[in-house]
């Protein structure tokens, strides 16, 4: 059902929606980039239509809401625990087609993965709508179009922003109820159909020249390049890793709470295992892990690849490592695999 | 060619005489260091001009300009006056009532800066927007002072060796929430500063307020933006330091975590606590010097006289520098011989 809506009228409507919904939008946090004087822009919860940055790609991905990077989940005392509460209101996220499709690539772990629910993750995702946000034109580090994420149709309503108030497509019941009185209006959500950026899917055929690729020289360059930082994982939409940790009395170290935060295949230390073992020695090595992840291994358990294309990972890497220019190297490093004469080994 | 050249006069025009006779190396003022490009083309046509083909980039960030014959000074003076008024004028709102004849002083001298995060990752502040800002603090004017503004405290601007030397910091907000522990700025801090952070048992970071110098390296390494910068900016000040042959020194800090507001009433006071050392007769002293007359003491009275500091700003209680002597006992003289600032204070130099 398509509505045109002025700002102010959406605005009247966003304040109402406020009593039962909590709701989170890019937003826009002044001079706390990374370098001086550049902003971020994050999901936090908005007061007004304005408020919502639209006109650029967010920094940090909208994960963050129903996958918060710390978290307390439970609190214990000596002999038992208690899941934190929360309250009764619903949640409604702005996020573009991109990020909505990631919700289906991080559900494929918080959700059914190994017959097992995370119930930290699915309380809070069953109290969540999507508003989504229309994308027609990205961003240069945006391959959206490549992954097949440049459409979602699994949203309560889509927005397209105009200069003076937003034309809306309300599909859920429930939201509809709120634009009683407002005059319908023809608007169908558009999609990007091309990205400046256009990425080859790595197809790699078997487990013998998964292995090559494993060897191959093409990694080497991250050993000097990429610093280990984390900033890649932690703006990709679609990253589930986290740690847990204890936070207890200082005077009693059988009560307190637990917590999970984010953690990352790139930081030192991530793979160490009791006893000192490390799986991955270099940036060479975590940096294949994590593009393999992305766009093969995922894939081979699940069907689908688990990079949507967003292009956050190229955005924040200090480093300007472009994960877009990563696949092209891995293609040709496929390539030059495949096309090898059969050793006898 | 027979000359008679009042040399002092032409110095104070920013004309330097040269070891050729009757040839001068112009220096044009460039506040903060950076320009429009434009000029560069206005600076090749002197050099190529009224000059003898070659430049230099003096080393306070000037436009050298050498080979410059007397006859042509009128010429030249001319010439630049567009650049006044583009410069000191438009870009600084320096107060200037005569354009037609060059620069009338030397004794302010140019404000150096290094870029700034008008392009540098480092860079806590806009360096030659501060620049500008001071310039018509100090400039026309008699008193001679060295000042630099550096972005961080890496200090590429060489804020430790200027009078006055400003360096951008900025004050940290720790967002616990966004941290996660990964300890990447309890190692850049350690590193590359002064290793006030400390990954805690709970995998939290704390941090020993004390000793911060404000320099951002863990905002730039934080993956999650759990550091940013609070948006007011801040600055260290630097004072007193001087090359030279006699008695070389380094800064020490006299202010930090000041606002740029502060740094401008203090500029203001510059002229005033500079007459009232020398007795209002300008002499060829650096800024370093005149504060070795007054003593630190009455420096900072008068410096500090009326200006109205931010809430987080300290001060030096006193400060000690630690000169070069190149020769021993430099400061060791009959008593006749001292140095007298205030009232009455003949030059001794």
């Amino acid at each position: 059902m398509g509505f045109s809506l002025s700002l102010e009228k959406a605005n009247a409507i966003l304040n109402e929606l406020k009593k039962e919904y909590r709701i989170y939008a890019p937003k826009r946090f002044e001079k706390q980039g990374r370098y001086s004087d550049t902003d971020i822009i994050r999901y936090d919860e908005i007061d007004s239509i304005e408020e919502i940055v639209t006109g650029e790609k967010s920094t940090y991905s909208p994960k963050e809401v129903l996958f918060p990077i710390t978290q307390t989940i439970l609190y214990f005392t000596e002999d038992e625990y208690r899941e934190t509460k929360m309250d009764d209101k619903k949640i409604l996220i702005f996020m573009r087609p991109c990020d909505i499709n990631a919700r289906k690539v991080q559900e494929r772990i918080y959700m059914g993965n190994g017959g097992f629910d995370d119930f930290y993750y699915k309380r809070l995702r069953e109290k969540v709508k999507f508003v989504m946000m229309e994308c027609t034109k990205g961003w240069d580090t945006c391959f959206c179009v490549s992954m097949g994420t440049n459409k979602a149709t699994n949203y309560a309503a889509a927005v397209r922003f105009l200069e003076d108030g937003i034309l809306l497509d309300v599909k859920d019941e429930e939201l509809q109820g709120y634009f009683a009185d407002v005059a319908k209006a023809p608007f169908e959500v558009e999609f990007i159909e091309g990205n400046e950026t256009v990425v080859e899917l790595p197809q790699i055929p078997d487990k013998k020249v998964l292995n090559a690729i494993k060897a191959h020289p093409m990694w080497d360059e991250y050993n000097s390049r990429c610093i280990a930082c984390g900033a890649c994982t932690i703006a990709c939409g679609t990253c589930t890793c986290f740690t847990t940790t204890d936070l207890f009395y200082t005077q009693n170290a059988n009560v307190g709470e637990r917590r999970r935060t984010y953690s990352s295949c790139q930081i030192d230390g991530f793979d160490e295992m009791a006893g000192g073992l490390i799986f991955r020695k270099s940036y060479a090595d975590t940096m294949r892990y994590k593009v393999l992840h992305k766009v093969h291994d995922y894939k081979e358990r699940f069907g689908e690849n688990m990079c949507v294309g967003c292009g956050r990972c190229t955005d924040r890497c200090p480093q300007f490592i472009s994960f877009s220019h990563t696949i092209e190297k891995l293609n040709h490093a496929i390539k030059e695999i495949c096309e090898q004469p059969v050793s006898q080994s | 060619m027979n000359h008679d050249i009042d040399i002092k006069n032409t110095r104070i025009n920013c004309f330097r005489q040269s070891k050729i006779k009757g040839e001068f190396l112009l220096q044009m003022r460039v506040p903060g260091g950076t320009l429009d490009a434009k000029y560069l083309e206005f600076v090749q046509h002197i050099c190529k001009t009224w000059g003898n083909g070659l430049f230099h980039f003096g080393m306070r960030q000037c436009f050298n300009v050498p080979g410059i014959k007397y006859e042509s000074i009128p010429a030249v003076n001319a010439y630049i006056k567009e650049y006044l008024e583009g410069v000191e004028v438009g870009m600084c709102n320096v107060k200037m009532d005569d354009t037609e004849h060059g620069f009338p002083t030397i004794g302010g001298r140019n404000i150096m800066s290094c870029i700034g995060n008008e392009h540098c990752i480092k860079a806590n502040v806009n360096t030659f927007a501060l620049a500008r800002k001071i310039e018509p603090l100090i400039f026309p004017g008699h008193y001679h002072v060295k000042i630099a503004v550096a972005g961080c405290p890496n200090d590429c601007g060489k804020a430790h060796f200027n009078d006055f030397g400003m360096i951008g910091i900025a004050k940290m907000e720790y967002h616990q929430e966004r941290c996660i522990g990964c300890g990447a700025c309890v190692d850049a801090c350690s590193h590359h500063a002064t290793g006030v952070l400390k990954l805690n048992e709970f995998n939290k970071i704390d941090k020993d307020d004390c000793c911060c110098v404000g320099c951002g390296e863990c905002t730039l390494i934080c993956p999650a933006s759990a550091w940013t910068r609070l948006p007011t900016k801040f600055f260290r000040v630097l004072l007193g330091a001087r090359t030279g042959k006699q008695e070389a020194r380094m800064a020490k800090t006299f202010l930090t975590w000041v606002t740029e507001d502060v740094i401008l009433q203090l500029f203001a006071n510059w002229p005033k606590f500079s007459a009232w050392v020398l007795d209002y007769k300008p002499e060829y002293l650096h800024g370093g010097h005149l504060i070795d007359r007054a003593g630190y003491q009455k420096f900072k009275e008068i410096m500090l006289d009326g200006v109205k500091l931010n809430p987080e700003a300290k001060v030096a209680d006193n400060i000690y520098w630690a000169e070069t002597e190149y020769r021993r006992d430099i400061h060791v003289k009959p008593l006749a011989e001292h140095k007298k600032a205030g009232p009455g204070a003949t030059s001794g130099h």
